[in-house]
């Protein structure tokens, strides 16, 4: 059962509603009333209700966009019980009531962004779609505008694995007010400005002991043999390939994501090596530091750009990422 | 409401460029998805031949149900098939293919020329030409109110606009009649239903108006705005009330043919009776164009390039077609309009026309040559179509692609034609489209045989005098004479007379002319 809030709006707006589903039907042959139904019943009933209580006044416009748009998402396929990816319910369902005050002065770019994104980091492998969500949750008490809400949004993309918006997280972070800037960074009693020189300067800063990317395209992993890695001519990701098939991996502390790359890019990239870099056996010293590899010495390679040092091996699927400072 | 739910745009696919380029990674993509944000769509102008493409695929997907993809493009290899006894080829494009029967109506809309729409009826050409006139900003009700609908009792008046009949009694002059103009005079997009209706009286006072773009009724004159055409048929060869006059046709730029409906997609058509839809209703307001934006269309298509290579193919394949040796005693005059004009009995003429190879002279299929009005046409559109795929030069395949089209009702084949008659060639007797792409790869294949981009002693002796005419000395034109004639010696040296032949030898006799001329000019100095 629905509440009785969105049951009342839906009654006294019937004929439109109906028609707006109609018109909906038109557009995705395919649109499933049953799943649309379930829908509004576990994501758009939850917001409905969080508006009626923040500002009741709104909630009708609300109403009216949330609607529009579940139709659209569920003639999408994106939404609803038969959703390939449950993130954009869970969206809907728990994060977006969150933002209710907000949601009741610009319903269609709350929920549009807050839709879009879910559906964007669903797609991105690596990505922590529920770390995103928990991020926005906390910080939603402090989101006063739709511009806040958008750039949060964005630096929290990037903390949740999307490596390669780092700039632009960065840059939006910039945006904000510092309070909710190093809110997002979960550093409250920090400085903005030495937090983000820091940031600026290192990829890695808070991770030391780098990451491990990939495994066997046959266990659910990104190559479908051992990867071979070079450093950009950018110097800020890899170019790798593997089984024929070229990507673009860019990483950093909070994540590493692969891209679609040609033989071209693979090419263009280098396989210079800075001099702190030394391969020892199967021991790599990386200035004063020496890690110790689990990999049969002698066929190891090395690729460096300017903040990682990337290691592969005939015998892995994956790639070693080790941060340079 | 900012959210705008059946009148969202698709992200109009355009032609992927190769090279590559540096990796720019936007954070705004976390915010790129199905759900169209109010301020972002607003805030980004697009270039018009992107909203030509929007226009395009909101037209295919959404309102013109027309799922034959016969612009194919490739884009490396393609898969193909071999079906039925005719072994015909079923061709699985490669790259981004087009519906001939939305593009080519879009294309003439951009560029404010004339389209044909020819097929039985209840095929959508109506609605087709509907849809132009909502997108050049007019209402529907607007639209099907300034459309003229041939039939047998139309008058010029019909037409045209009548005079005030008050003024028919008390005028002492003409020009104090006033004449009440027909609002469609005054449309952006202009539409002709069953124009081979329209009594051949009235068809005349529509040639003005089509080729002159003016009306007149009793000395008054009404000059209409720069507007695209679009006239229907449902049957060009004679099936209409009325036989349409040569030189009304002659004004068509291009004409398109509306396949069959393919009944595999009847659920589009129940739900539109279901729901009671008429998609010519929910045009979306984004590809809407004013007539300022058309303009810079029009700017922007003459612009695009046709690189030398592609426009010797074309003056190549349009050699082929006019010569006919016998129809005249001096050079010059030895072509088909020649015999058109003494109503010259074809067949005898023909007779005597021997010793040529009549399956390989791509002359011998037609009946005509292509006029010089055609010609412009097929540049245009060759033009039209680069803009449209994002190219700033016409391609080979953009030329090919739209050539048919243009051809369609110029190039009237020869059925008695050997071509004809071999039976693989059959069905080109009434597939006009694929008649004329094959006769436009012929002619590219010959041209690629005689390896004329590499070898080609006309067009160098051409470029030379394009250079022009000053400074260069006597002698220099003496040896330029010499090498013509030499030239000529040795093109018709025991060789047949081919169209390109005949063009070569006249070009080269203008070229001689000139250069005598300024000889002349010289030794007079």
């Amino acid at each position: 059962m629905i509440s009785p809030a969105f049951a009342s709006i839906l009654a006294s707006g019937r004929a439109q509603f109906n028609a707006r589903a109609v018109e909906a039907r038109r557009r995705f042959p395919a649109l499933d009333m049953a799943a649309f139904g379930a829908f509004l019943h576990d994501g758009v009933d939850p917001l409905v209700q969080a508006v009626s209580a923040a500002a009741p006044e709104r909630v009708g416009g609300v109403t009216l966009a949330a609607y529009d748009m579940a139709l659209e998402l569920v003639g999408h396929g994106l939404a609803g019980p038969a959703a390939k990816n449950p993130f954009l319910n869970t969206v809907w369902r728990e994060l977006a009531p969150q933002f209710a005050p907000l949601l009741a002065t610009a319903p269609v770019d709350v929920l549009g962004m807050l839709s879009n994104a879910a559906i964007h980091l669903g797609s991105v492998a690596g990505a922590r779609p529920a770390q995103w969500q928990a991020g926005m949750a906390a910080v939603a008490p402090q989101v006063g505008s739709v511009v806040q809400l958008r750039a949060v949004g964005q630096v929290l993309a990037w903390r949740a694995g999307v490596a390669h918006f780092r700039l632009g997280a960065l840059a939006a972070a910039d945006t904000l007010p510092p309070a909710l800037a190093l809110a997002a960074f979960g550093e409250p009693g920090a400085q903005w400005p030495q937090v983000h020189a820091q940031l600026m300067a290192n990829p890695w800063r808070g991770n030391a002991d780098g990451r491990e990317f990939g495994s066997f395209s046959g266990l659910g992993g990104a190559f479908g043999t051992p990867p071979q890695v070079r450093a950009t001519v950018d110097g800020c990701g890899f170019a790798v390939r593997s089984a024929e098939r070229h990507y673009l991996l860019v990483a950093d502390a909070y994540g590493a994501v692969l891209h679609s790359a040609t033989a071209q890019e693979y090419e263009q990239a280098t396989t210079g090596m800075p001099s702190s870099v030394r391969l020892d056996g199967a021991t790599v010293h990386v200035g004063a530091r020496s890690i110790a590899l689990d990999l049969p010495a002698g066929d190891i390679a090395l690729a460096a750009n300017a903040h990682t040092l990337a290691i592969t091996s005939p015998w892995t699927h994956a790639i070693r990422l080790l941060p340079l400072a | 409401m900012a959210f705008n739910l059946f009148q969202r745009l698709s992200q109009a696919p355009t032609k992927p460029k190769s090279a590559p380029v540096a990796r720019q990674f936007d954070v705004a993509d976390l915010y790129q998805g199905p759900i169209a944000l109010g301020a972002e769509g607003e805030a980004q102008a697009r270039p018009f031949d992107e909203k030509l493409r929007q226009a395009y695929f909101w037209i295919v997907n959404h309102a013109i149900i027309s799922p034959h993809y016969d612009i194919e493009y490739n884009d490396g290899p393609s898969q193909t098939y071999s079906v039925g006894d005719s072994r015909r080829t079923l061709n699985l494009p490669s790259a981004q293919s087009y519906s001939s029967f939305i593009l080519l109506p879009l294309l003439t809309f951009a560029t404010r020329r004339k389209c044909l729409f020819v097929g039985g009826p209840g095929r959508g050409k109506t609605a087709s030409a509907l849809l132009m006139g909502v997108l050049a900003g007019s209402t529907v009700k607007e639209v099907k109110r300034a459309m003229q609908h041939g039939h047998p009792q139309m008058t010029v008046a019909d037409l045209l606009g009548n005079p005030l009949p008050a003024d028919l009694v008390n005028a002492q002059s003409m020009d104090d009649i006033r004449i009440a103009w027909r609002a469609w005079l005054g449309m952006r997009v202009k539409i002709v239903d069953e124009y081979n209706r329209i009594p051949t009286r009235t068809q005349s006072a529509l040639l003005t108006v089509m080729g002159d773009n003016y009306a007149e009724v009793l000395n008054h004159i009404y000059e209409c705005p720069e507007a695209a055409w679009y006239l229907t048929a449902n049957d060009d060869q004679g099936g209409g009330t009325y036989q349409v006059i040569e030189a009304l046709r002659d004004r068509v730029d291009v004409t398109v043919q509306a396949l069959a409906f393919n009944p595999r997609f009847l659920n589009e058509l129940l739900l539109r009776v279901e729901e009671n839809v008429r998609p010519e209703e929910l045009v979306p307001p984004d590809i809407i164009f004013t007539e300022g934006e058309v303009d810079q269309i029009g700017v922007a298509i003459r612009q695009v390039g046709i690189p030398d290579a592609v426009r010797r193919r074309l003056e190549f394949f349009a050699s082929q077609f006019e010569l006919f040796e016998t129809a005249g005693g001096q050079f010059e005059y030895m072509t088909k309009d020649t015999a058109r004009l003494a109503g010259a009995d074809r067949g005898q003429a023909q007779a005597a026309d021997n010793g040529r190879d009549r399956l390989k002279d791509l002359g011998c299929q037609t009946l005509n040559g292509i006029s010089v009005r055609t010609l412009m046409a097929l540049m245009i559109y060759a033009k039209a179509m680069a803009y449209f795929r994002g190219n700033g030069e016409v391609e080979l395949e953009d030329l090919r692609q739209v050539l048919p089209f243009v051809l369609h009702n110029k190039l009237q084949p020869d059925p008695d034609a050997p071509f004809f008659a071999l039976p693989e060639n059959a069905a080109y007797r009434s597939d006009r489209l694929g008649w004329l792409r094959r006769l436009f790869d012929l002619s590219n294949d010959e041209f690629n045989r005689l390896d004329l981009d590499r070898d080609d002693p006309v067009g160098v002796l051409s470029a030379e005098f394009d250079l022009g005419l000053g400074g260069v000395s006597e002698r220099e034109t003496l040896a330029r004479l010499n090498r013509i004639e030499k030239l000529i010696g040795e093109r018709t040296k025991g060789r047949k007379l081919y169209g390109p032949l005949y063009d070569d030898l006249l070009k080269l006799k203008y070229l001689h002319q000139r250069y005598t001329n300024y000889r002349s000019w010289l030794r007079s100095q």
